[in-house]
Protein backbone atom coordinates (compact mmCIF):
# COMPACT_ATOMS: atom_id res chain seq x y z
CA UNK A 1 0.00 0.00 0.00
CA UNK A 2 2.43 2.39 0.90
CA UNK A 3 4.46 1.84 -2.12
CA UNK A 4 1.34 2.34 -4.36
CA UNK A 5 1.07 5.70 -2.77
CA UNK A 6 4.88 6.65 -3.06
CA UNK A 7 3.94 5.85 -7.12
CA UNK A 8 0.91 7.92 -7.15
CA UNK A 9 2.55 10.64 -5.80
CA UNK A 10 5.42 10.24 -7.67
CA UNK A 11 3.09 10.61 -10.70
CA UNK A 12 1.23 13.61 -9.31
CA UNK A 13 5.08 15.23 -9.18
CA UNK A 14 5.93 14.59 -12.61
CA UNK A 15 2.79 15.88 -13.96
CA UNK A 16 3.76 18.95 -12.21
CA UNK A 17 7.14 19.15 -13.76
CA UNK A 18 6.38 18.31 -16.65
CA UNK A 19 3.65 20.65 -17.31
CA UNK A 20 5.15 23.14 -17.49
CA UNK A 21 7.25 23.24 -19.78
CA UNK A 22 4.43 21.53 -22.00
CA UNK A 23 2.24 25.05 -21.32
CA UNK A 24 5.74 26.80 -22.05
CA UNK A 25 6.47 25.26 -25.63
CA UNK A 26 2.60 26.51 -26.97
CA UNK A 27 2.74 27.60 -30.28
CA UNK A 28 2.34 31.42 -30.61
CA UNK A 29 -1.62 32.55 -30.76
CA UNK A 30 -2.35 33.53 -34.14
CA UNK A 31 -1.57 36.82 -34.90
CA UNK A 32 -3.62 39.77 -34.49
CA UNK A 33 -5.08 41.59 -37.81
CA UNK A 34 -4.19 45.41 -37.04
CA UNK A 35 -0.93 46.18 -35.29
CA UNK A 36 -2.55 47.29 -31.77
CA UNK A 37 0.29 48.46 -29.13
CA UNK A 38 0.38 46.79 -25.93
CA UNK A 39 0.95 50.04 -24.56
CA UNK A 40 -2.86 50.89 -26.10
CA UNK A 41 -4.79 48.09 -25.27
CA UNK A 42 -7.15 48.11 -21.99
CA UNK A 43 -5.26 47.26 -18.92
CA UNK A 44 -6.86 43.54 -18.57
CA UNK A 45 -5.18 42.78 -21.58
CA UNK A 46 -1.78 43.59 -20.50
CA UNK A 47 -1.76 41.05 -17.87
CA UNK A 48 0.23 38.22 -18.60
CA UNK A 49 -1.93 34.75 -18.70
CA UNK A 50 0.62 32.11 -18.12
CA UNK A 51 1.77 32.92 -14.62
CA UNK A 52 -1.52 32.57 -13.48
CA UNK A 53 -2.20 29.58 -15.66
CA UNK A 54 0.75 28.04 -14.31
CA UNK A 55 -0.26 29.02 -10.66
CA UNK A 56 -3.83 27.54 -11.74
CA UNK A 57 -2.15 24.22 -12.66
CA UNK A 58 0.20 24.10 -9.77
CA UNK A 59 -2.35 24.52 -7.61
CA UNK A 60 -4.81 21.78 -8.77
CA UNK A 61 -1.54 19.33 -8.73
CA UNK A 62 -0.39 20.78 -5.63
CA UNK A 63 -4.21 19.98 -3.85
CA UNK A 64 -4.57 16.75 -5.10
CA UNK A 65 -1.43 15.77 -4.03
CA UNK A 66 -1.24 17.10 -0.10
CA UNK A 67 -4.84 15.50 -0.01
CA UNK A 68 -3.71 11.71 -1.08
CA UNK A 69 -0.49 11.90 1.09
CA UNK A 70 -2.91 13.15 4.08
CA UNK A 71 -5.19 10.51 3.29
CA UNK A 72 -2.71 7.31 2.96
CA UNK A 73 -1.10 8.83 6.20
CA UNK A 74 -4.43 8.63 7.79
CA UNK A 75 -5.27 4.93 6.08
CA UNK A 76 -1.64 3.80 7.68
CA UNK A 77 -2.18 4.82 10.98
CA UNK A 78 -5.27 3.36 11.68
CA UNK A 79 -4.28 0.22 9.70
CA UNK A 80 -1.61 0.18 12.27
CA UNK A 81 -3.64 0.13 15.32
CA UNK A 82 -5.77 -2.27 13.76
CA UNK A 83 -3.12 -4.97 13.08
CA UNK A 84 -1.89 -4.17 16.40
CA UNK A 85 -4.96 -4.52 18.17
CA UNK A 86 -5.98 -8.19 16.27
CA UNK A 87 -2.69 -9.22 17.55
CA UNK A 88 -3.41 -8.34 21.01
CA UNK A 89 -7.03 -10.17 20.97
CA UNK A 90 -5.41 -12.88 19.06
CA UNK A 91 -3.11 -13.55 21.99
CA UNK A 92 -5.71 -12.59 24.26
CA UNK A 93 -7.84 -15.26 23.52
CA UNK A 94 -5.15 -18.24 22.89
CA UNK A 95 -3.86 -17.66 26.26
CA UNK B 1 -8.25 -2.27 -1.09
CA UNK B 2 -9.66 -4.20 -3.94
CA UNK B 3 -7.27 -5.08 -7.24
CA UNK B 4 -8.87 -3.01 -9.70
CA UNK B 5 -8.10 0.27 -7.37
CA UNK B 6 -4.07 -0.82 -7.73
CA UNK B 7 -4.64 -0.65 -12.10
CA UNK B 8 -7.45 2.32 -11.81
CA UNK B 9 -4.52 4.87 -9.82
CA UNK B 10 -2.15 3.80 -12.48
CA UNK B 11 -4.18 4.53 -15.25
CA UNK B 12 -5.26 7.84 -13.53
CA UNK B 13 -1.86 8.72 -12.70
CA UNK B 14 -0.88 8.21 -16.40
CA UNK B 15 -3.74 10.21 -17.46
CA UNK B 16 -2.95 13.38 -15.23
CA UNK B 17 0.32 13.25 -16.44
CA UNK B 18 -0.28 12.98 -20.06
CA UNK B 19 -3.05 15.55 -19.53
CA UNK B 20 -1.01 19.02 -20.14
CA UNK B 21 0.04 17.78 -23.67
CA UNK B 22 -3.39 16.72 -24.51
CA UNK B 23 -4.42 20.35 -23.40
CA UNK B 24 -1.47 21.21 -25.41
CA UNK B 25 -2.50 20.21 -28.62
CA UNK B 26 -5.93 22.12 -28.32
CA UNK B 27 -7.04 24.73 -30.25
CA UNK B 28 -7.03 28.64 -28.60
CA UNK B 29 -9.93 29.74 -27.44
CA UNK B 30 -10.40 33.16 -29.71
CA UNK B 31 -11.35 35.54 -27.17
CA UNK B 32 -9.25 34.28 -24.24
CA UNK B 33 -5.94 32.92 -25.40
CA UNK B 34 -3.81 31.03 -23.12
CA UNK B 35 -5.21 31.19 -19.78
CA UNK B 36 -8.75 29.76 -21.17
CA UNK B 37 -6.72 26.31 -21.11
CA UNK B 38 -7.24 26.80 -17.38
CA UNK B 39 -10.95 25.95 -18.33
CA UNK B 40 -9.63 22.36 -18.35
CA UNK B 41 -8.69 21.65 -15.45
CA UNK B 42 -11.53 24.31 -13.77
CA UNK B 43 -14.59 22.24 -15.27
CA UNK B 44 -14.34 18.87 -14.76
CA UNK B 45 -13.12 19.67 -11.04
CA UNK B 46 -16.64 21.62 -10.97
CA UNK B 47 -18.43 18.91 -12.48
CA UNK B 48 -16.65 16.37 -9.50
CA UNK B 49 -17.35 19.16 -7.00
CA UNK B 50 -21.08 18.80 -8.03
CA UNK B 51 -21.15 15.04 -8.02
CA UNK B 52 -19.51 14.99 -4.57
CA UNK B 53 -22.58 16.97 -2.97
CA UNK B 54 -25.35 14.94 -5.03
CA UNK B 55 -23.66 11.87 -3.37
CA UNK B 56 -23.09 13.37 -0.21
CA UNK B 57 -26.66 14.43 0.20
CA UNK B 58 -28.03 11.09 -1.24
CA UNK B 59 -26.06 8.84 0.72
CA UNK B 60 -27.24 11.33 3.92
CA UNK B 61 -31.02 10.92 3.18
CA UNK B 62 -30.28 6.82 2.93
CA UNK B 63 -28.78 7.40 6.04
CA UNK B 64 -31.74 9.12 7.72
CA UNK B 65 -34.07 6.42 6.88
CA UNK B 66 -31.93 3.41 7.04
CA UNK B 67 -29.41 3.85 9.64
CA UNK B 68 -27.03 1.97 8.02
CA UNK B 69 -23.69 2.71 8.92
CA UNK B 70 -22.27 2.48 5.15
CA UNK B 71 -24.57 5.29 3.57
CA UNK B 72 -23.07 7.68 6.54
CA UNK B 73 -19.62 6.75 5.65
CA UNK B 74 -20.15 7.18 2.06
CA UNK B 75 -21.86 10.64 2.80
CA UNK B 76 -18.52 11.70 4.69
CA UNK B 77 -16.15 10.59 2.30
CA UNK B 78 -17.96 12.41 -0.60
CA UNK B 79 -18.77 15.81 1.65
CA UNK B 80 -14.61 15.85 1.92
CA UNK B 81 -14.52 15.43 -1.88
CA UNK B 82 -16.78 17.87 -1.82
CA UNK B 83 -14.55 20.37 0.01
CA UNK B 84 -10.89 19.31 -2.13
CA UNK B 85 -12.76 19.45 -5.27
CA UNK B 86 -14.65 22.75 -4.50
CA UNK B 87 -11.10 24.03 -3.71
CA UNK B 88 -9.60 23.40 -6.26
CA UNK B 89 -12.87 24.91 -8.53
CA UNK B 90 -13.03 27.89 -5.93
CA UNK B 91 -9.22 28.52 -7.43
CA UNK B 92 -9.20 28.23 -10.84
CA UNK B 93 -12.03 29.67 -11.41
CA UNK B 94 -10.71 33.77 -9.84
CA UNK B 95 -7.05 32.75 -11.64
CA UNK B 96 -8.89 32.46 -15.30
CA UNK B 97 -11.68 35.46 -14.25
CA UNK B 98 -8.56 37.86 -13.33
CA UNK B 99 -7.38 37.54 -17.03
CA UNK B 100 -10.97 37.09 -18.83
CA UNK B 101 -13.31 39.04 -16.52
CA UNK B 102 -10.67 41.28 -15.13
CA UNK B 103 -11.13 40.83 -11.58
CA UNK B 104 -10.76 37.81 -9.22
CA UNK B 105 -14.04 37.38 -7.72
CA UNK B 106 -17.55 38.20 -9.05
CA UNK B 107 -20.71 37.86 -7.21
CA UNK B 108 -22.56 35.96 -9.67
CA UNK B 109 -25.22 33.18 -9.25
CA UNK B 110 -23.11 30.43 -9.80
CA UNK B 111 -19.72 31.21 -7.93
CA UNK B 112 -21.86 32.67 -4.64
CA UNK B 113 -23.53 29.54 -5.07
CA UNK B 114 -20.63 27.58 -5.57
CA UNK B 115 -19.37 29.23 -2.65
CA UNK B 116 -21.79 28.78 -0.18
CA UNK B 117 -22.53 24.74 -1.00
CA UNK B 118 -18.75 24.17 -0.20
CA UNK B 119 -19.15 25.94 3.05
CA UNK B 120 -21.76 23.75 3.90
CA UNK B 121 -19.42 20.31 2.83
CA UNK B 122 -16.59 22.77 5.21
CA UNK B 123 -19.43 22.79 8.02
CA UNK B 124 -20.18 19.09 7.32
CA UNK B 125 -16.43 18.19 8.26
CA UNK B 126 -16.76 20.50 10.89
CA UNK B 127 -19.52 18.77 12.59
CA UNK B 128 -18.35 15.51 12.02
CA UNK B 129 -15.19 16.46 13.20
CA UNK B 130 -16.22 18.79 16.98
CA UNK B 131 -19.58 17.23 17.09
CA UNK B 132 -18.69 14.14 19.42
CA UNK B 133 -20.56 11.42 19.59
CA UNK B 134 -23.82 11.16 17.68
CA UNK B 135 -22.90 13.56 15.44
CA UNK B 136 -23.70 11.27 12.13
CA UNK B 137 -27.31 12.08 12.29
CA UNK B 138 -27.24 15.66 12.68
CA UNK B 139 -24.66 15.93 9.42
CA UNK B 140 -26.60 13.69 7.33
CA UNK B 141 -29.31 16.26 8.29
CA UNK B 142 -27.21 19.44 7.50
CA UNK B 143 -26.26 17.54 4.07
CA UNK B 144 -30.00 16.74 3.55
CA UNK B 145 -30.97 20.81 3.92
CA UNK B 146 -27.69 21.96 2.16
CA UNK B 147 -28.29 19.65 -0.74
CA UNK B 148 -32.30 20.79 -1.16
CA UNK B 149 -31.35 24.37 -0.44
CA UNK B 150 -29.34 24.15 -4.14
CA UNK B 151 -32.50 25.39 -5.74
CA UNK B 152 -32.66 28.39 -3.22
CA UNK B 153 -29.57 29.73 -3.11
CA UNK B 154 -29.03 29.67 -6.64
CA UNK B 155 -32.18 32.11 -7.35
CA UNK B 156 -31.62 33.91 -4.88
CA UNK B 157 -28.07 34.95 -5.54
CA UNK B 158 -29.60 34.66 -9.48
CA UNK B 159 -31.14 38.03 -9.13
CA UNK B 160 -27.84 39.76 -9.44
CA UNK B 161 -25.59 39.84 -11.87
CA UNK B 162 -24.21 36.95 -13.89
CA UNK B 163 -21.14 36.99 -16.45
CA UNK B 164 -20.81 33.25 -16.31
CA UNK B 165 -20.43 31.77 -19.67
CA UNK B 166 -23.60 29.64 -20.64
CA UNK B 167 -23.80 26.16 -20.20
CA UNK B 168 -24.34 25.39 -23.84
CA UNK B 169 -21.03 26.58 -24.65
CA UNK B 170 -20.04 22.53 -24.26
CA UNK B 171 -21.80 21.07 -26.86
CA UNK B 172 -20.73 23.38 -28.90
CA UNK B 173 -16.82 23.19 -28.93
CA UNK B 174 -15.24 22.29 -31.77
CA UNK B 175 -13.54 18.79 -31.86
CA UNK B 176 -10.07 19.98 -30.50
CA UNK B 177 -11.45 21.41 -27.77
CA UNK B 178 -13.65 18.70 -27.27
CA UNK B 179 -11.47 15.98 -26.69
CA UNK B 180 -9.15 17.67 -24.51
CA UNK B 181 -12.29 18.33 -21.88
CA UNK B 182 -13.36 15.28 -22.47
CA UNK B 183 -10.29 13.40 -21.49
CA UNK B 184 -9.77 15.73 -18.13
CA UNK B 185 -13.38 15.02 -17.47
CA UNK B 186 -12.41 11.27 -17.20
CA UNK B 187 -8.91 11.55 -15.48
CA UNK B 188 -10.41 14.02 -12.86
CA UNK B 189 -13.68 11.59 -12.50
CA UNK B 190 -11.82 8.50 -12.05
CA UNK B 191 -9.76 10.66 -9.32
CA UNK B 192 -12.72 11.11 -7.53
CA UNK B 193 -13.94 7.69 -8.09
CA UNK B 194 -10.46 6.16 -6.54
CA UNK B 195 -10.14 9.13 -3.30
CA UNK B 196 -13.84 8.09 -2.90
CA UNK B 197 -12.49 4.57 -2.64
CA UNK B 198 -9.85 5.16 0.10
CA UNK B 199 -11.87 7.43 2.16
CA UNK B 200 -14.58 5.15 2.75
CA UNK B 201 -12.05 2.77 3.35
CA UNK B 202 -10.90 5.17 5.26
CA UNK B 203 -14.19 5.18 7.42
CA UNK B 204 -14.71 1.55 7.77
CA UNK B 205 -10.95 0.76 9.00
CA UNK B 206 -11.83 3.17 11.59
CA UNK B 207 -15.23 1.36 12.57
CA UNK B 208 -13.43 -1.99 12.60
CA UNK B 209 -10.83 -0.49 14.90
CA UNK B 210 -13.87 0.76 17.20
CA UNK B 211 -15.45 -2.74 17.32
CA UNK B 212 -11.42 -4.72 18.23
CA UNK B 213 -11.67 -1.66 20.91
CA UNK B 214 -14.81 -2.84 22.01
CA UNK B 215 -13.73 -6.66 21.51
CA UNK B 216 -11.02 -5.96 24.07
CA UNK B 217 -13.20 -4.23 26.55
CA UNK B 218 -15.36 -7.36 26.03
CA UNK B 219 -12.57 -9.64 26.74
CA UNK B 220 -11.12 -8.23 29.90
CA UNK C 1 -51.62 20.84 17.44
CA UNK C 2 -52.68 20.85 20.77
CA UNK C 3 -48.96 19.74 21.98
CA UNK C 4 -48.04 22.30 20.16
CA UNK C 5 -49.26 24.90 21.65
CA UNK C 6 -49.02 23.55 25.21
CA UNK C 7 -45.15 23.91 24.32
CA UNK C 8 -45.34 27.28 23.48
CA UNK C 9 -47.49 28.27 26.48
CA UNK C 10 -44.84 26.24 28.52
CA UNK C 11 -42.19 28.03 26.90
CA UNK C 12 -43.87 31.48 26.95
CA UNK C 13 -44.42 31.14 30.99
CA UNK C 14 -41.10 30.37 31.59
CA UNK C 15 -39.92 32.99 30.05
CA UNK C 16 -42.46 35.64 30.93
CA UNK C 17 -41.13 34.41 34.48
CA UNK C 18 -37.65 34.66 34.45
CA UNK C 19 -37.25 37.15 31.23
CA UNK C 20 -33.41 35.55 30.73
CA UNK C 21 -33.89 35.08 27.04
CA UNK C 22 -35.96 37.13 26.65
CA UNK C 23 -33.96 40.40 28.11
CA UNK C 24 -30.29 39.03 27.11
CA UNK C 25 -31.38 38.84 23.37
CA UNK C 26 -33.38 42.06 22.89
CA UNK C 27 -30.24 43.74 24.58
CA UNK C 28 -28.24 42.15 22.11
CA UNK C 29 -30.12 43.14 19.26
CA UNK C 30 -30.20 46.61 20.41
CA UNK C 31 -26.29 46.38 21.27
CA UNK C 32 -26.05 45.20 17.49
CA UNK C 33 -27.74 47.84 15.92
CA UNK C 34 -25.32 50.28 17.88
CA UNK C 35 -22.11 48.64 16.95
CA UNK C 36 -23.12 48.86 13.26
CA UNK C 37 -24.61 53.04 13.76
CA UNK C 38 -20.71 53.36 15.26
CA UNK C 39 -19.65 51.67 12.43
CA UNK C 40 -20.80 53.01 9.67
CA UNK C 41 -22.40 56.40 10.01
CA UNK C 42 -19.88 58.97 8.76
CA UNK C 43 -20.58 62.24 9.86
CA UNK C 44 -23.56 61.83 11.14
CA UNK C 45 -25.03 60.39 7.93
CA UNK C 46 -25.98 56.88 7.87
CA UNK C 47 -24.70 54.68 4.46
CA UNK C 48 -27.83 54.22 1.91
CA UNK C 49 -30.00 51.81 1.88
CA UNK C 50 -27.93 50.38 5.14
CA UNK C 51 -31.26 49.89 7.12
CA UNK C 52 -32.27 46.72 5.44
CA UNK C 53 -28.87 44.91 5.93
CA UNK C 54 -28.32 46.15 9.75
CA UNK C 55 -32.01 45.09 10.59
CA UNK C 56 -31.42 41.37 8.93
CA UNK C 57 -27.74 40.94 10.64
CA UNK C 58 -29.29 41.95 13.81
CA UNK C 59 -32.18 39.47 13.82
CA UNK C 60 -29.95 36.65 12.44
CA UNK C 61 -27.16 37.59 14.90
CA UNK C 62 -29.71 37.92 18.11
CA UNK C 63 -31.64 35.10 16.65
CA UNK C 64 -28.42 32.56 16.65
CA UNK C 65 -28.18 33.67 20.52
CA UNK C 66 -31.57 33.23 21.18
CA UNK C 67 -31.92 29.63 19.79
CA UNK C 68 -29.01 28.16 21.95
CA UNK C 69 -29.61 29.87 24.69
CA UNK C 70 -33.32 28.08 24.76
CA UNK C 71 -31.66 25.07 24.03
CA UNK C 72 -29.62 25.22 27.10
CA UNK C 73 -31.80 25.65 29.12
CA UNK C 74 -33.72 22.51 27.58
CA UNK C 75 -30.55 21.03 28.03
CA UNK C 76 -29.87 21.62 31.75
CA UNK C 77 -33.44 20.60 33.11
CA UNK C 78 -33.19 17.46 30.89
CA UNK C 79 -37.21 18.49 29.47
CA UNK C 80 -36.30 17.96 25.91
CA UNK C 81 -35.53 13.82 26.91
CA UNK C 82 -38.79 14.08 29.21
CA UNK C 83 -40.77 15.63 25.58
CA UNK C 84 -38.96 13.24 23.55
CA UNK C 85 -40.05 10.11 25.99
CA UNK C 86 -43.97 11.47 26.67
CA UNK C 87 -46.31 9.86 24.07
CA UNK C 88 -46.30 12.74 21.88
CA UNK C 89 -46.22 13.18 18.41
CA UNK C 90 -42.48 14.55 17.83
CA UNK C 91 -43.45 17.09 14.62
CA UNK C 92 -45.26 18.39 18.27
CA UNK C 93 -42.57 18.72 20.14
CA UNK C 94 -40.50 20.46 16.90
CA UNK C 95 -43.49 22.76 16.04
CA UNK C 96 -43.90 24.10 19.88
CA UNK C 97 -40.56 24.74 20.08
CA UNK C 98 -40.21 26.90 16.79
CA UNK C 99 -43.07 28.72 17.64
CA UNK C 100 -41.97 29.90 20.68
CA UNK C 101 -38.61 31.17 18.89
CA UNK C 102 -40.71 32.78 16.57
CA UNK C 103 -42.48 34.72 19.17
CA UNK C 104 -39.07 35.93 20.74
CA UNK C 105 -37.94 37.02 17.75
CA UNK C 106 -41.04 39.07 16.35
CA UNK C 107 -40.74 40.29 19.98
CA UNK C 108 -37.20 41.73 18.79
CA UNK C 109 -38.18 43.30 15.52
CA UNK C 110 -40.79 44.86 17.01
CA UNK C 111 -38.49 46.59 19.15
CA UNK C 112 -35.58 46.93 16.20
CA UNK C 113 -37.56 48.33 13.25
CA UNK C 114 -39.03 51.62 14.90
CA UNK C 115 -35.11 51.99 16.45
CA UNK C 116 -33.14 51.04 13.22
CA UNK C 117 -35.90 53.33 10.95
CA UNK C 118 -34.65 56.19 13.32
CA UNK C 119 -31.03 55.72 13.63
CA UNK C 120 -30.64 55.46 9.89
CA UNK C 121 -33.20 57.73 8.66
CA UNK C 122 -34.86 54.86 6.63
CA UNK C 123 -38.72 54.85 5.78
CA UNK C 124 -38.67 51.18 7.06
CA UNK C 125 -42.45 51.74 8.03
CA UNK C 126 -43.62 53.61 4.68
CA UNK C 127 -45.06 49.87 3.96
CA UNK C 128 -46.13 47.90 7.07
CA UNK C 129 -48.17 45.47 5.98
CA UNK C 130 -45.63 44.16 3.21
CA UNK C 131 -43.00 44.89 5.53
CA UNK C 132 -44.63 42.70 7.90
CA UNK C 133 -45.07 39.74 5.75
CA UNK C 134 -41.54 39.43 4.70
CA UNK C 135 -40.00 39.50 8.42
CA UNK C 136 -42.74 36.93 9.06
CA UNK C 137 -41.61 34.75 6.90
CA UNK C 138 -37.86 35.36 6.51
CA UNK C 139 -37.80 34.86 10.52
CA UNK C 140 -39.99 31.90 10.41
CA UNK C 141 -37.72 30.14 7.91
CA UNK C 142 -34.33 31.44 10.17
CA UNK C 143 -36.37 30.04 12.92
CA UNK C 144 -37.21 26.52 11.43
CA UNK C 145 -34.02 25.34 10.50
CA UNK C 146 -32.30 27.05 13.62
CA UNK C 147 -34.70 25.18 15.96
CA UNK C 148 -33.77 22.11 14.68
CA UNK C 149 -30.19 21.89 14.84
CA UNK C 150 -30.43 23.41 17.79
CA UNK C 151 -32.59 20.68 19.16
CA UNK C 152 -30.03 18.41 17.25
CA UNK C 153 -27.18 20.08 19.21
CA UNK C 154 -28.39 19.68 22.88
CA UNK C 155 -26.02 16.42 22.96
CA UNK C 156 -23.43 17.41 21.20
CA UNK C 157 -20.02 18.76 21.70
CA UNK C 158 -19.05 22.57 20.46
CA UNK C 159 -22.44 23.20 20.67
CA UNK C 160 -22.25 26.83 21.36
CA UNK C 161 -19.68 27.28 18.03
CA UNK C 162 -21.50 24.83 15.70
CA UNK C 163 -24.87 26.74 15.65
CA UNK C 164 -23.73 29.10 13.78
CA UNK C 165 -21.12 26.78 11.32
CA UNK C 166 -24.22 25.11 10.49
CA UNK C 167 -26.92 27.58 10.45
CA UNK C 168 -25.64 30.17 8.37
CA UNK C 169 -24.55 28.82 5.38
CA UNK C 170 -28.20 27.29 4.81
CA UNK C 171 -30.10 30.26 5.24
CA UNK C 172 -28.00 32.40 3.12
CA UNK C 173 -30.87 32.62 0.73
CA UNK C 174 -33.39 34.18 4.00
CA UNK C 175 -30.69 36.88 4.15
CA UNK C 176 -30.55 37.70 0.74
CA UNK C 177 -34.12 37.80 0.20
CA UNK C 178 -35.19 39.27 3.76
CA UNK C 179 -32.79 42.49 3.12
CA UNK C 180 -33.53 42.80 -0.50
CA UNK C 181 -36.86 42.89 0.00
CA UNK C 182 -36.74 44.97 3.03
CA UNK C 183 -34.36 47.18 0.78
CA UNK C 184 -37.01 47.41 -2.24
CA UNK C 185 -39.52 48.87 0.38
CA UNK C 186 -37.47 51.34 1.66
CA UNK C 187 -37.21 52.83 -2.34
CA UNK C 188 -39.12 56.06 -3.09
CA UNK C 189 -40.97 54.62 -5.55
CA UNK C 190 -42.28 50.92 -4.23
CA UNK C 191 -41.58 48.35 -6.71
CA UNK C 192 -44.52 45.80 -5.90
CA UNK C 193 -43.27 42.86 -8.33
CA UNK C 194 -39.75 42.99 -6.87
CA UNK C 195 -41.17 42.44 -2.81
CA UNK C 196 -43.59 39.85 -4.44
CA UNK C 197 -40.82 37.93 -6.00
CA UNK C 198 -38.97 38.09 -2.26
CA UNK C 199 -41.93 37.41 -0.50
CA UNK C 200 -42.89 34.42 -2.70
CA UNK C 201 -39.19 32.80 -2.19
CA UNK C 202 -39.23 33.25 1.16
CA UNK C 203 -42.54 31.81 1.66
CA UNK C 204 -41.46 28.49 -0.73
CA UNK C 205 -38.08 28.34 1.22
CA UNK C 206 -40.40 27.99 4.97
CA UNK C 207 -42.53 25.56 3.22
CA UNK C 208 -39.80 23.34 2.21
CA UNK C 209 -37.71 23.57 5.11
CA UNK C 210 -41.01 23.66 7.44
CA UNK C 211 -41.38 20.11 6.15
CA UNK C 212 -37.57 19.01 5.66
CA UNK C 213 -37.48 19.87 9.62
CA UNK C 214 -40.30 18.02 10.47
CA UNK C 215 -39.48 14.98 9.37
CA UNK C 216 -35.70 15.42 9.86
CA UNK C 217 -36.73 16.13 13.56
CA UNK C 218 -38.47 12.52 13.78
CA UNK C 219 -35.92 10.74 12.10
CA UNK C 220 -32.61 11.86 13.97
CA UNK C 221 -34.77 12.26 17.58
CA UNK C 222 -35.18 8.64 16.79
CA UNK C 223 -32.15 6.78 18.04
Amino acid sequence: MPALKRLVAAAMLAALCTSVPALAAQNPPPKVEEYVPISQLPPEDQLPAAPLLIAAYSFVMIVFFLYVVSLSRRLTNVQRDVDRLGATLKQTSKS
Amino acid sequence: MPKWFFRAAIVCGVMFVASPFVIASADYESTMGLVQKIFYYHMPSAWMFLTSGIVCGVASVRFLMTGDPRHDRLAWAAAEMAVVFGVVTLVTGPLWARKSWGTFWIWDARTTSSLVQWMVAWAYLILRRYGGPGSEKLAAGLALFGTANTAFIYVSVNYWRTIHPPTSVVPKLPFTMGFPLWFCVASFALLFVLLLRMRVRLEEQRATLDSLYLSMDDAR
Amino acid sequence: MRLAWLILRKDLTVEVRSGEIAYTTLFFAVACVLIFAFALVREGKPPEDGAAGILWIAVMLAGNLALGRAFERERQAETLRALLLAPAPRPAVYLGKLLGIVVLLAAAEVLLVPLVALLFQARLLAHPIWLTAILAAGTTGFAAVGTLFAAMLVRARSRDVLLPVLLYPITVPVIIAGVRGTAALLQPELEVDIVRFWLALLIAFDAVFVTLSLWTFEAVMTD
